[in-house]
């Protein structure tokens, strides 16, 4: 039995290498609209090639107010250099329309990108 | 001693700085640029906060809106910009809707590290409606 695959993906890039960021700690949070606090859902690491399966399920993926925290600082430190960005955090919101999101993150010591990609 | 010898004495000793007559520039500056349209990101409301070493609360420094040509002047002042960690928030959804248009984003947040507050930082910020991009820049 295969888990479906996460309707929410993200993809991180060291464009500063050329390279996928590799175990890279991030982590999943949502807004509860009732009390406006952020709850995380799920922590993770990326893989090899900067990808990290299994976010969040279809059913739980509703609309409303999510939070993609990455551990940038501490990736770079690993590599035993420091960056402008302790960490990235990307807050975007989901519709009833949002089937699938992909969220690359691009990212070097000093800058970084974000996209809505498929 | 003529009296423009005595000015040119009075100068060495007392140097005014002409430009000190307004206030220095900020040591931070941002810029917005709006890249779907081409134009600067004007009048998008954003604010500046650092965050307590010790407590780790985050202290709102200032407000402001970007002008016409995407700019806030007057960010910080030298004496306030220390080392430390600071969070420039911009309200990036509420710009969109002024226009007119929806954004994925509802705001955007850049956390940054200053080590060297003696240096000058340019944080930049290229928005799109579905993606942005931000560097440190000069």
């Amino acid at each position: 039995m295969m888990a479906e695959s996460s309707p929410l993906t993200t993809h991180v890039l060291n464009t500063g290498d050329g390279v996928p960021a590799a175990r890279l700690a991030l982590s999943l949070h949502w807004l509860d609209p009732r009390i406006m606090i952020w709850t995380m859902l799920s922590v993770g690491t990326t893989n090899e090639d900067g990808r990290c399966a299994g976010l969040i399920s279809r059913g739980a993926f509703g609309p409303g107010m999510y939070k993609l925290r990455f551990e940038t600082g501490s990736y770079w430190e690993g590599l035993g250099q420091n960056s402008f960005y302790p960490y990235v955090e990307v807050v975007f919101t989901i519709s009833e329309l949002d089937q699938r999101i992909h969220l690359p993150l691009l990212m070097s010591r000093f800058s970084y990108s974000v996209y809505r990609g498929s | 001693m003529s009296v423009s010898r005595l000015q040119q004495l009075k100068g060495h000793i007392f140097p005014e700085n002409k430009i000190t007559a307004m206030a220095t520039p900020s040591p931070l500056s941002t810029h917005v640029l709006n890249t779907a349209t081409g134009v600067p990101g004007s009048n998008m409301a954003l604010s500046l906060y650092r965050q307590d070493p010790t407590t780790k609360t985050w202290s709102l420094l200032t407000s402001g809106t970007t002008n016409a040509d995407g700019r806030c002047p007057g960010l910080i002042t030298k004496e306030m910009f220390v080392a430390g960690l600071y969070r420039l928030h911009f309200e990036t959804a509420l710009y969109w809707e002024s226009i007119g248009e929806t954004c994925f984003y509802p705001y955007v947040e850049i956390v940054f590290t200053i080590t060297d507050p003696g240096q000058k930082y340019h944080v930049a910020l290229l928005l799109s409606r579905f993606s942005y991009s931000t560097y440190r820049g000069s």
